[in-house]
């Protein structure tokens, strides 16, 4: 996030789009409410009903796939008008020109025919977004997972900064990261492309550095993301994995690809609590522990570093993370011996310019913000307030273009995953716990009234539901949060998995799977019919 | 008899809301929300209310496995990592660096995710290290 | 304060006391001992509140021996009081150092300054009820609008059971919120409006002692404590009885006449 999470309180106009905030980051849907309670606008942008849709001020339902075009049409309509900030974009941001151009291409009749959403709502998102002084956008999954994940991050960029929303209190560009140290784990460099604090391993000099402070020669080029690390291991060229708190073979797309991909490892050792699907493949099993047995730092998704304090002894023979991770190298030849997680933390902000200003004792309770470069910085609690990083903030043109799978004759319908408010993740955690496991047993697929009418279908029934990767067989729910022709599965249940299903098509810079549009062909299960 | 409130942070989404651990004896009884946390400001939502429930589950994994004749079975601590060892030794030696890759996880602490790449980059000598950001 | 903890923690007229101690500018409940007895300078009263007495329950349920002291404001006061009327907590193994306390209608004066009445946004005051309104005004209100601004806070709720498990005096084994006949499980947000509500009022009626801890871990702002002030109210008219004042079992009850003192989660 740019901007911290109880900024959002004061913002005047809030645009969530592409977050179920209320189901899957209920303490920052708190501060959303309150903000509207407080006389916000809000604008929700979600093709299915969420909670906090009931309460917006505009509600659009944009056909699943086609946000570049919809923020394309709300700036189309914010130029016509000239609602943009011209000082601001005069003086911090360039390459103008070039989007501008971009975007006058996209006339509300146009967008209208690529979204489902009418010319009448794309203005008022327009007007109300425009009008707000300072307006927030809020983002998750909804956005990135597509293959034009990156696309739709820099047109939400371009809408914040065509409104001069970059750099101020309660503004700014706010992704919701889905996992308590999702930030923490970029920060800190686990990246297959950057060290801690993002500085590229491709830089001779940042290699350099951390070559001195490591004592060892370290690789110039970038490694693998989780998504080409797939196709190596089929492929036979990656053949030794080492699994710390990931259970890869149901969060990732095309499961059976994945689990075949897994099949062909010579060697795959998982850290883990639980015994995963994943860990269920391994060659080796290292029972690490929970936040509640070890002390650290979680960096949580407002870039406030925070401090854990180890509350009971680690569960059995169970071991720190660390201590695991320590003694696995220390066996390979390169000794590592702390004492405890501080010990970690002084010498990674000796490397990390954005947390070299922290201590276990300056993060108190309270926690930091970074960057926080120096003992007597307070931290930062929204970013780019007078320049970007880059110096000056760069507007993109980007052009509207469509999912890698749309519906067709054979898989007639959209099928979007997502998150459901009793469950996290792929349920290792929330599952093994007795009231959430009573609030939802197992998996569903949630359809429209229309369309279960059309295919004959109601509540509680089984039915298979199939795309060119595979199919499960799962219960029916209808509920008009679901949007007519696309229906919705919640990813956290392994036996009506909705990543058997998903489409491994990627964003080509990210990397980012494509889990929020495929298409998809509900078929009824006759009774006695042999499973295909 | 000892019985303590343990301030921390939910593990669960990335809103990174304060919980207090109420430990008796050594033993984690519950999770209860951290008043003047600033984030969370006394508030939590389900899946923290219930947070000390996932780590107090019978089916936590509490001694390491080792595959033996095809199996996973009990193994010592001392046997597994050696195993791990040896066996990432091999791939390196004959497959070069770039044959083997470590996902890191967004779920353990600044610190183990620091030793984790520091791990990757200079002792495997490889940059295959990624986790499930994008999923 | 704190030489009157001392003293009874020394003379083991107590083997605990639970209180609150400063930790990096927080106020956070702590359980202070005879063998640590120097930390009782750190002794604070707390602008937080956190249900000591619900604490106290889950070690009585484990040592029901042990005697427990504890910082205690009305509110605290009027939860023993239930909870020794049910059998969870008996007021023999409780003592309590007095403090000053916030207003209720429970109570003729109070002076804790935590529920002062906070301010309440423009759209809320329009769609919703405002926090602060007393009973008598809501009742003032047209019904049909009445009800139309309750559903409109209702359906804010994220079902986390924050009120029930915040709650002092809730301790049955078995919620009604949980029961699947009552309240569907699952699915998407929000939860049964106003069923879920509507149940737990209900199960508040000749129970809740008005200490707005519920309301107070409500991440929506449903103004909680003006609903069972409310269902409080009525039993009190009707019946006569103000819980946590009045002696005896409620004669309104959904509980039963032996509930269980059997620990569940908090």
């Amino acid at each position: 996030m740019t901007n911290s999470i109880e900024e959002i309180e004061d913002a005047e106009c809030i645009f969530l789009i592409g977050t179920n905030t209320s189901e899957a980051h209920p303490l920052i849907a708190r501060r959303v409410m309150r903000a509207k309670e407080k006389g916000a606008k809000l604008i929700v942008a979600d093709p299915r009903m969420i909670q906090l849709a009931r309460f917006a001020d505009v509600h659009v339902r944009q056909r699943l796939g086609s946000d570049v075009a919809l923020l394309n049409g709300m700036m189309h309509i914010i130029l016509k008008n000239g609602w943009q900030a011209a000082e601001y974009i005069a003086n911090r941001t360039e390459g103008f020109e070039e989007f501008e151009e971009t975007v006058m291409g996209y006339t509300p009749a146009k967008v209208e025919a690529i979204t489902q959403v009418s010319i009448r709502d794309l203005e008022q998102m327009a007007e109300y977004y425009a009008a707000g002084s300072p307006s927030a956008l809020l983002y998750a999954m909804g956005i990135t997972q597509h293959t034009t994940g990156v696309d739709n991050v820099k047109s939400c960029c371009n809408l914040a900064m065509l409104c001069g929303n970059v750099g101020v209190r309660s503004g700014g560009v706010n992704p919701l990261r889905g996992q308590n140290n999702v930030q923490g784990a970029c920060d800190m460099g686990c990246l297959p492309n950057v060290y801690p604090a993002y500085q590229p391993v491709t830089n001779e000099a940042a290699r350099e550095k951390f070559s001195k402070a490591w004592g060892r020669e370290l690789p110039g080029n970038a490694g693998l993301t989780i998504t080409k690390m797939i196709p190596a291991m089929l492929e036979g060229t990656l053949k030794g994995l080492y699994v710390v708190g990931e259970n890869p073979v149901l969060s990732d797309p095309d499961a059976h690809h994945v689990r075949s991909a897994f099949a062909k490892l010579e060697f795959l050792a998982v850290q883990d609590l639980y015994m995963t699907e994943t860990a269920c493949l391994a060659d080796v099993v290292l029972p690490g522990v929970t936040c509640v047995e070890k002390s650290g730092t979680f960096t949580n998704t407002e870039r406030r570093c925070q401090l854990l304090t180890q509350a009971i002894k680690p569960l059995g023979n169970a071991r720190q993370d660390w201590e695991i991770i320590s003694d696995l190298s220390t066996a390979m030849g390169y000794e590592m011996k702390y004492q405890n997680s501080e010990e970690i933390f002084e010498e990674m902000k000796q490397l990390t310019p954005s947390y070299a200003g922290m201590s276990y004792e300056r993060l108190g309770l309270d926690g930091l913000f970074w960057p926080c470069p120096n003992s007597e910085h307070p931290g930062t609690p929204y970013l780019h307030k007078d320049t970007f990083t880059r110096g000056l903030g760069k507007f993109h043109p980007i052009g509207y273009k469509d999912p890698a799978e749309m519906p067709d004759a054979e898989y007639p319908y959209f099928l979007t995953t997502g998150r459901m408010f009793a469950h996290f993740h792929t349920g290792t955690m929330t599952r093994k716990s007795a009231h959430l496991h009573h609030e939802q047993k197992t998996g569903y697929v949630q359809m429209h009234t229309g369309d279960a009418k059309k295919l004959g279908v109601k509540t509680g029934e089984m039915v298979r539901l199939s795309t060119r990767r595979g199919e499960v067989e799962i219960a029916v729910v209808i509920s008009d949060m679901a949007q007519e022709g696309t229906f919705y599965v919640p990813f956290h249940f392994a036996e009506a998995s909705a990543n058997v299903l998903t489409n491994s098509a990627s964003d080509p810079v990210a990397g980012i799977p494509e889990f929020k549009v495929c298409a998809v062909r509900l078929d009824k299960i006759v009774h006695g019919e042999n499973r295909k | 008899m000892e019985y303590k409130l343990v301030p921390s942070i939910c593990s669960y989404c990335g809103c990174g809301c304060g919980v207090l651990f109420e430990v008796m004896d050594g033993q984690l009884v519950g999770t209860m929300p951290l008043k003047s946390h600033p984030v969370s400001q006394g508030k939590l939502c389900i899946k923290g209310w219930n947070l000390h429930e996932h780590v107090i589950s019978e089916e936590r994994l509490q001694t390491p496995l080792l595959k033996t004749n095809g199996a996973l079975q009990e193994a010592s601590w001392d046997a597994s990592i050696q195993t791990t060892a040896e066996r990432f030794k091999k791939i390196i030696a004959e497959h070069g660096p770039d044959s083997v890759a470590v996902l890191a996880s967004a779920k353990v602490t600044n610190e183990e995710n620091y030793l984790i790449q520091k791990f990757t980059r200079a002792v495997l000598g490889t940059n295959n290290v990624d986790h499930c950001a994008r999923l | 304060m704190k030489d009157t903890v001392k003293k009874w923690l020394e003379e083991k007229q107590v083997d605990m006391f639970l209180g609150y101690k400063m930790v990096h500018g927080h106020a956070l409940p702590y359980c202070f001992q005879a063998d640590r007895l120097d930390e009782v300078d750190d002794l604070v009263v707390s602008r937080e509140r956190y249900s000591l007495e619900k604490m106290a329950t889950h070690i009585a349920a484990v040592y029901p021996e042990m005697k427990i002291g504890m910082l205690a404001r009305d509110c605290n006061q009027r939860a023993l009081k239930v909870l020794d009327i049910w059998d969870q907590l008996k007021k023999d193994s409780v003592t309590t150092f007095n403090v000053n306390c916030c207003p209720s209608p429970l109570k003729n004066h109070g002076d804790c300054s935590y529920l002062e009445p906070s301010p309440v946004g423009p759209v809320k005051v329009e769609l919703g009820i405002d926090n602060n309104m007393s009973v008598e005004h809501a009742e003032h209100l047209d019904q049909k609008e009445r009800f139309a601004h309750w559903m409109y806070e209702f359906s804010k709720c994220i079902k986390c059971y924050g009120c029930r498990n915040i709650c002092p005096v809730c301790f049955c084994k078995d919620c009604s919120l949980e029961h699947p006949e009552l309240i569907r499980s699952g699915g998407a947000l929000p939860t049964e409006v106003p069923l879920f509500h509507l149940v737990r009022a209900a199960h508040m009626a000749g129970r809740c002692i008005d200490c707005g801890l519920c309301e107070d871990a409500c991440p929506m702002d449903i103004p909680l404590r003006l609903l069972y002030r409310k269902v409080g109210s009525s039993v009190s008219d009707l019946f006569g009885y103000r819980p946590g004042i009045d002696e005896g079992k409620s004669p309104f009850n959904l509980i039963g006449d032996a509930p269980t003192t059997e620990p569940r989660p908090i």
